[in-house]
């Protein structure tokens, strides 16, 4: 196992534990806004994991770009598309769940 | 008072002037130079270089520049603040992602979610939607509606004091986009940025 491979496997690990804490938040949390918060932030950090764990392995910089524009576009979407379900949810009267 | 208005008069000339007007070409032709050569950087990537690929590959940087200057009315953007931003950005939204895990995997959820309304100061435009977006990637917050001049934030965690790091975010946004915050009754800010 090269250095390379470690370095990589190891960013890849950590990227699914992000993945999982994403999917563990949206299956505990109470209500739809705290789920937003799990899935927005986790995902966005196990995907940015998962890619560079996959940049240090290619051998073109072509691909490099293309992963960094993969994580860039799912990031935009992710964060457009949960400020609209979340101010969705709030214009339907769906109040914060409390403590 | 003579002189004042002697000033002004000059304003006022120059006002009617071409200067406006060249400014105003200026914006557009730099925004239009750079969105073609972002969008050919990235028709070039995306076909790994191929030259062949130039000839579908052209008219669609062509036509995704102009779509992107009806779409998107020019703005500015500093080249510095925008580099200064990306390793602030990617630890806090490492910092996030780190804080939501273990609330999500700690037994007892220590979760104490609550709405935070967060008076904006920057201008209406490109640069809020920035805002908007990156609020919901960092820590503990969750951007729910974009008021007049507010931003209704929605937070994991009540007892953390996250206005002080919203405000932050808010400065660096402001300088990465060229300008400076305001009040919310619209005066100049007395904060240097």
């Amino acid at each position: 196992m090269t250095p390379i491979d470690f370095i990589s496997s190891a960013l890849l690990i950590a990227g699914g534990v992000f993945f999982l804490a994403g999917t563990v938040g949206l299956l505990r949390f109470p209500d739809v806004y705290t789920r937003l918060h799990a899935l927005t932030k986790g995902d966005n950090v196990g995907l940015g994991l998962v890619i560079a764990g996959l940049a240090v392995q290619v051998q073109s910089w072509f691909t490099v770009g293309k992963l960094l524009m993969i994580w860039v576009l799912v990031m935009l979407a992710s964060a457009s598309i949960s400020h609209l379900i979340a101010r969705r949810a709030l214009l339907r009267g769906i109040k914060p769940w409390k403590r | 008072m003579r002189r004042r208005s002697g000033s002004l008069g000059c304003r006022m000339s120059r006002l009617s002037g071409k200067g406006w007007f060249n400014d105003l070409m200026n914006i557009h032709f730099r925004s239009v130079w750079f969105r073609a050569v972002a969008f050919t950087f990235m028709w070039w990537m995306l076909t790994a270089g191929s030259v062949n690929s130039w000839l579908v590959g052209a008219p669609v940087v062509l036509v995704a520049t102009l779509i992107s200057m009806v779409l998107v009315p020019p703005f500015s953007c500093s080249v510095v603040g925008s580099v200064r931003f990306v390793p602030f950005f990617i630890w806090h939204s490492l910092r996030g992602g780190a804080d939501v895990a273990w609330r999500a995997f700690h037994p007892k959820m220590p979760i104490a979610p609550g709405l935070v309304e967060f008076p904006l100061r920057l201008p209406p435009g490109m640069s809020r939607v920035f805002m908007v977006n990156t609020v919901s990637l960092l820590p503990g917050t969750l951007s729910v509606e974009l008021g007049a001049n507010r931003l209704k934030v929605h937070v994991l965690d009540t007892r953390k004091n996250v206005l002080s790091e919203l405000i932050r975010l808010e400065q660096i946004i402001a300088k990465m986009f060229n300008t400076s915050l305001q009040d919310a009754k619209g005066d100049e800010c007395n904060e240097e940025i």
